[in-house]
């Protein structure tokens, strides 16, 4: 039928020229769309439309999110850190996150959907989000947090020996806090009149956050988990410590998974105070065993209720 | 009853962008019109607005404004204001700043705000358009309160942390001396300690030039003689916009505080004409009972008033009903207060109107004068007989009402006396 009516490729060809902007239109549009992100958010996002090399999505996303973090805040920004939170470290409200849900659509030319939204809770879950549904793969797991209540439940290490208070895993890696509170058993011994946390509880508290992972989001194989009675440590390589840590420190730990390969599991760890290193393990590896899901079924329910802050769908008015 | 004050202003106006320069505008009766540029085209017949100077609000997206560098307003505030809660927003850091609140004064549960505004044409028409033209899921977030009508209250009761009473007042140009007079319900009764009243208007083409449909603007094209209530050449009012915003506190708080007040808020009253949408009754009916129910409450006497600051917008049928209501009021009065319109100088500011001049009253009783009613070089007959003062008086007076008209014939009459 359109044919019938068609005066050939000719006649359209003007037409259809008319109504797609031309690639100079579209740079300017893009620069209005970007006029308050920095000048290399611009460039980048320039460079994603040519090439689509998804190497350019960092600096556009994190260009973006810049734009919209109060001035005082944009510090943080600037040493990237994957796992700083877009509520809690940037304050970044949901309503912020739809400007900037609508200025990434407009600029890669994408839509995202709220539901996608809900799960997105740091920097790290944007980009790797981002990439995704570029990259056309499947979405990611979003990032769990767990308090100290769902840790102990998840945990076969139970107080006084835990030492994770706080803790969020994702398919990367995992982070946890932990604060020396001057009352741990062991430090009224070590050293006498002297408490300083034993680096054999820092490997400790390293290895328990791998322990976390491997329960969390280590392992997919359908119908099995890992099964906590089986997780042991079995060795560590490059372990060095940097920093005396006393009562009142808050530890930041950190395990990224370097190999999985039936029984072992392979990390690298890190603990930090503040900005210092305190201490670092190039390689610890734990062995662990799977049983079928149904064993640790309460543990599943325990994680379930922890839905992230769910984005307002509707303002109150 | 408990005793009420207003201890506290703040102005962004056409006649000046704080208290000490209105108070000298009003005084020397220099107005704030101006050729407004947008209205500079051979279709649009009117040409002078009341304009708001030293803001930039012509953009639709709020980063683009500018505003005096004194005030500081974050991003996420920013986003989800319109032209008259930018306004309203500065008036509101003068206000807290002339009463001298601390933090914990402005935020507590014994402390709310009222506002009035006809929230903001421009955005709703913007936003509107956006929708249409990118798609739903791709406009602002905040693009709906920063339009609608509560854009005000919504803003800046969140922005400042109000935790007493709030709400919006939907009376047109009555719609600010409708706030304050509920504000003062709320002191008086006990209710609340301290109200902040709100009344601000976007000042552009698309809050003034819808105006032009009804005939209701003024045609001339000299800034000088646009607007001249009770004039018998008058031809419609000028608009204008800006924020004002009072701080009205019980006695209690002001003894507490041991702040200065600018003077007493004695009571108001209202009526309404029952009689058309847009026009104002021709004998004024709806003011005159305002008035008369205003004295009564206060237990003031017609002749015990020194001075009425009209409503009078400069339009024919507008300036007649009031001056009509204000004859059968104050006929058997032994002394005639003097009546003046200060919309001589600053323009009609729609919502707006009735904060702004009962500011105007408050800082004249506090000062000591008399502001006249600039612009009249032949007086309408209509008026005669009333004491309308075309020269600012170096009088003090005692006892000031303000009026306030809006559509659908609603009418308030405000009552301050000297504290």
């Amino acid at each position: 039928m359109a044919q019938a009516i068609d005066d050939g490729p000719e006649a359209r060809k003007p037409l259809n020229e008319a109504a797609r902007p031309t690639a100079q239109e579209e740079d300017a549009l893009l620069r209005e769309s970007l006029k308050r992100c920095s000048a290399s958010t611009f460039e980048a996002a320039s460079q994603f439309r040519k090439t689509k090399n998804t190497e350019h999505l960092p600096a556009i996303i994190l260009g973006i999110i810049e734009r919209f973090v109060e001035p005082d805040l944009r510090a943080k920004l600037r040493d990237p850190d994957d796992d700083l939170r877009l509520i809690e470290d940037l304050g970044i409200d949901s309503l912020t996150m739809m400007e900037i849900v609508i200025l990434v659509e407009e600029v890669l030319q994408m839509s995202i959907n709220n539901e996608e939204l809900r799960h997105l809770r740091t920097i790290g879950d944007v980009k790797q989000f981002i990439e995704c549904k570029v990259r056309g793969l499947p979405l990611p797991k979003p990032t769990k947090f767990l308090p100290i209540e769902q840790i102990a439940v998840i945990m076969p290490i139970q107080p006084p020996f835990l030492f994770l208070s706080e803790a969020s895993v994702n398919s990367h890696g995992a982070n946890a806090k932990y604060k020396i509170s001057g009352q741990e058993f062991f430090l009224q011994g070590h050293f006498k009149d002297n408490p300083v946390l034993p680096a054999s509880i820092m490997l400790e508290a390293i290895g328990q956050l791998a322990v976390l992972f491997l329960l969390e989001g280590g392992i997919c194989e359908p119908g099995k988990v890992v099964d906590p009675k089986t997780i042991f440590f079995t060795s560590c390589e490059g372990v060095r410590c940097h920093r005396i840590c006393r009562p009142g420190d808050v530890l930041s730990i950190s395990v990224k998974p370097k190999r999985m390969k039936m029984p072992l599991a392979t990390f690298e760890g890190a603990i930090r105070v503040g900005q210092e290193k305190a201490a670092m393990a190039e390689e610890i590896t734990l062995t662990f065993g799977l049983a079928d899901a149904v064993v640790v079924e309460p543990a599943k329910v325990a994680v379930v209720n922890n839905e992230p802050v769910p984005l307002p769908t509707a303002i109150s008015a | 009853m408990r005793k009420v004050y207003i201890t506290g202003i703040g102005l962004i106006t056409s006649i000046g962008n704080d208290v000490p320069t209105v108070t000298q505008n009003l005084g020397a009766l220099r107005h704030g019109f101006e050729l407004y540029p947008p209205f500079q085209k051979p279709d649009i017949p009117v040409k002078v607005v009341g304009t708001i100077k030293d803001f930039a609000t012509d953009s639709p997206d709020p980063e683009d404004w500018r505003y005096p560098p004194r005030y500081t307003i974050k991003r996420e505030v920013l986003r989800g204001l319109a032209p008259n809660s930018l306004f309203a927003y500065c008036a509101m850091l003068q206000a807290i700043n002339d009463a001298r609140l601390a933090p914990e004064d402005v935020s507590n549960l014994d402390t709310g705000l009222y506002a009035a505004s006809g929230g903001s044409p421009f955005l709703t028409h913007y936003h509107h358009a956006r929708m249409l033209q990118v798609g739903v899921l791709r406009c602002s977030p905040l693009g709906i309160v920063a339009s609608i009508a509560g854009t005000l209250n919504f803003n800046l009761v969140a922005t400042f942390r109000i935790y007493g009473a709030s709400c919006g007042f939907s009376s047109a140009c009555a719609s600010s001396s409708h706030a304050l007079a509920f504000a003062y319900d709320e002191i008086a009764t006990g209710r609340q300690k301290r109200m902040f009243v709100v009344g601000a208007e976007d000042c552009n083409t698309d809050s003034i030039l819808p105006f032009a449909g009804m005939r209701a603007l003024s045609l001339q094209t000299n800034p000088d003689l646009a607007s001249r209530p009770f004039d018998l050449n008058r031809d419609g009012f000028v608009g204008t916009g800006g924020g004002a915003v009072l701080v009205v506190e019980s006695g209690e708080e002001v003894e507490r505080r041991g702040v200065r007040t600018y003077c007493e808020m004695a009571g108001w009253g209202q009526a309404s004409d029952g009689y058309n949408v847009a026009i104002s009754h021709p004998e004024g009916s709806g003011l005159r009972v305002a008035m008369t129910n205003a004295l009564r409450q206060t237990g003031i006497e017609p002749e015990a008033v020194d001075y009425v600051n009209a409503h009078a917008t400069s339009t024919p049928i507008g300036d007649t009903s009031e001056a009509k209501a204000l004859k059968a009021v104050f006929q058997e009065a032994t002394m005639r207060p003097a009546i003046s319109s200060t919309k001589a100088l600053t323009g009609h500011g729609l919502s707006l109107a009735g904060a702004m001049e009962s500011a105007f009253c408050a800082i004249a009783l506090k000062e000591g004068f008399i502001p006249g009613s600039a612009n009249i070089t032949r007086l309408d007959p209509a008026c005669e007989g009333l004491n309308i003062i075309r020269s600012t008086l170096s009088q003090q007076p005692r006892v000031v009402l303000n009026n306030s008209s809006g559509f659908g014939g609603a009418n308030v009459c405000i009552v301050l006396r000297q504290a």
